[in-house]
């Protein structure tokens, strides 16, 4: 029985091409879009997350410590809560990085006759140290021990960041659901006059003794492989524009710590199930709505 | 009571009456078919035909009295039993009615599919009534693309192609040429042969006079 409802509907996907195309790329077209933002807005998040955990204290160290008050310093640190991994940067590492950074106008530092340059100690945080008053207190702390002369965390900076960060991520949210829902909608919609289109035809095949079985299994076949085809068809459409422009910005040679991602796998299936899941939908109220079934 | 039950008679109306609001399309109709009739139903237009062949098959529901088709009482069956009662109907229209996106061969066939006949009982039984109604050697074609009268012959082996007991016909030629008006009447006279019941609305008074056929004549919606 179903076999044949999907042979039957095969039969009209073929009959009424037209209908379907049309159908089937007005689907499409809503998924890429939704899911062209969701690409959007999940890269752009993760670019502040990862840009967020680049940032580190910088405890700049009195002049002259020795050793073992160094290692002792370095071992407090280092047990501090918050604190993934500290390195010691020497005031002539820190200048050679300096002369290499400045490059063609290192010149400019032949002038010094000294190296201006503290020692310093570079604190990477651990994942569980990313909020804003959970760094400023661990700053604190560090600037509070003895050797050091300094905290730098980019405070400023970091301050006007959180703010965009989480207005970023409301903002993608609310667009994507938007999104969402206008999608949902237009599939809906476009499954609604497909069947609308077809009701004197159903009207027919009632006439000369169908049931209603006969009349729905097709249509509801038909309605599902149109939220699938259009759910495929956007999230190719949307990979062929990612892989088509994507390499044109090469983003990783600018931001070493960021690459820009496709959708997930999962998050793909997600949106093609839905997109099917629609279809079915759309074709049930329909059917009530146009068929009276 | 005692009414003569008249064992061959294949539909019997009682007192039917319909009424589209307060408009009232048919009137106290009572009327016997027996098996194998053939009948004109006739009357000026708008005298409740098209009203009177539609209660047969269910496409309206009547207002009041009762219809019994070939045993079926069909202000008893309920909605699953609809298409069994259609099934023993062949209908065709003033406008055919035939699926624009569908083949020739497939709107036939449709017929047998609805009924549960296998894809391969189906073929020879549809190329047999394509052939008997001559229109065999454009089963693939579409119906935008056929003339009127051409259209008419498929709605007929639409209609024959399942071998009911009852075929009705709704101003069948009304939007025909003369010759193919005459075809058609032809292939309608060679269903009745093969034992089927073929009850025909027209207002076409020409067609009455020339053919024999018993004539119920309705008149505003009441028998005449
Ligand atoms: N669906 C309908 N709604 C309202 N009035 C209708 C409807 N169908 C038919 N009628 C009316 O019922 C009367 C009989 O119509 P019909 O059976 O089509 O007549 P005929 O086929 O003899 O021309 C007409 O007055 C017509 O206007
Ligand atoms: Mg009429």
């Amino acid at each position: 029985m179903l076999i044949f409802a999907a042979r039957r509907a095969l039969t009209d996907i073929v009959n009424n091409k037209f209908l379907h195309i049309v159908s089937i790329v007005t689907i499409a077209l809503s998924v890429f879009i939704v899911s062209a933002f969701s690409l959007f807005f999940n890269n752009a998040t993760d670019f502040l997350d990862a840009w967020r955990k680049g940032v580190r204290i910088i405890a700049y160290m009195s002049n002259n410590v020795a050793e073992p008050q160094r290692t002792e310093l370095m071992e407090t640190i280092r047990n501090s809560s918050g604190v993934a991994a500290i390195e010691f940067i020497s005031k002539d590492d820190a200048y050679n990085d300096l002369k290499e950074k400045i490059g063609q106008q290192s010149s400019l530092l032949d002038g010094l006759d000294k190296n201006p340059l503290p020692d310093s100690l570079e604190i990477t945080l651990a994942d569980s140290c990313r909020k804003l008053e959970d760094i400023e207190e661990l700053s604190q702390n560090i600037g509070g021990l003895p050797y050091v002369a300094d905290v730098e965390y980019a405070q400023k900076w970091l301050h006007r960041f959180n703010g965009i960060y989480n207005l970023f991520k409301v903002t993608g949210l609310v667009l994507v659901s938007i999104f969402f829902i206008a999608t949902l909608l237009i599939i809906a919609n476009t499954i609604r006059l497909t069947m609308y289109s077809r009701r004197e035809e159903i009207e027919i095949i009632r006439i000369i003794g169908a049931d209603e079985e006969f009349i729905k299994y097709p249509l509801f076949f038909e309605a599902v492989a149109q939220g699938f085809l259009g759910g495929v068809a956007g999230i190719l459409m949307l990979y062929l524009a990612f892989v088509l422009t994507v390499p044109n910005f090469a983003p990783e040679t600018v931001f070493s710590f960021f690459e820009i991602r496709f959708i997930s796998v999962k998050f793909s299936l997600a949106i093609v199930l839905c997109s099917m899941m629609i279809g079915w939908v759309g074709c049930f109220f329909s059917i009530r709505k146009f068929l009276k079934l | 009571m005692y009414a003569v039950q008249g064992n061959n008679s294949i539909i019997r109306m009682f007192h039917v009456s319909k009424w589209y609001g307060k408009m009232v399309a048919l009137s106290d109709v009572t009327l016997n078919v027996c098996q194998n009739e053939f009948i004109f139903v006739t009357g000026p237009s708008g005298a409740g035909k098209s009203t009177m062949i539609k209660l047969l098959y269910m496409g309206e529901t009547v207002s009041s009295g009762s219809i019994l088709v070939d045993g079926m009482n069909l202000a008893r069956i309920s909605k699953k039993q609809i298409p069994m009662l259609r099934r023993k109907f062949g209908v065709i229209f003033q406008d055919f009615k035939l699926i624009p996106t569908k083949t020739v061969f497939q709107n036939v066939s449709l017929v047998l599919e609805v009924a549960g006949f296998k894809p391969k009982e189906i073929y020879p039984l549809v190329m047999d009534v394509l052939e008997r109604v001559g229109i065999e050697d454009r089963s693939e074609e579409f119906p935008p693309v056929l003339s009127g009268g051409e259209k008419q012959r498929v709605a007929i082996a639409r209609a024959m192609v399942g071998t009911p007991k009852i075929v009705l016909a709704d101003e069948p030629t009304g939007s025909l040429d003369p010759d193919s008006a005459a075809h058609i009447f032809q292939l309608l006279r060679s269903v009745h042969e093969r034992g089927a019941t073929v009850i025909i609305a027209t207002h076409d008074q020409q067609m009455i006079n020339n053919h024999h056929g018993r004539v119920v004549r309705l008149v505003k919606g009441r028998m005449a």
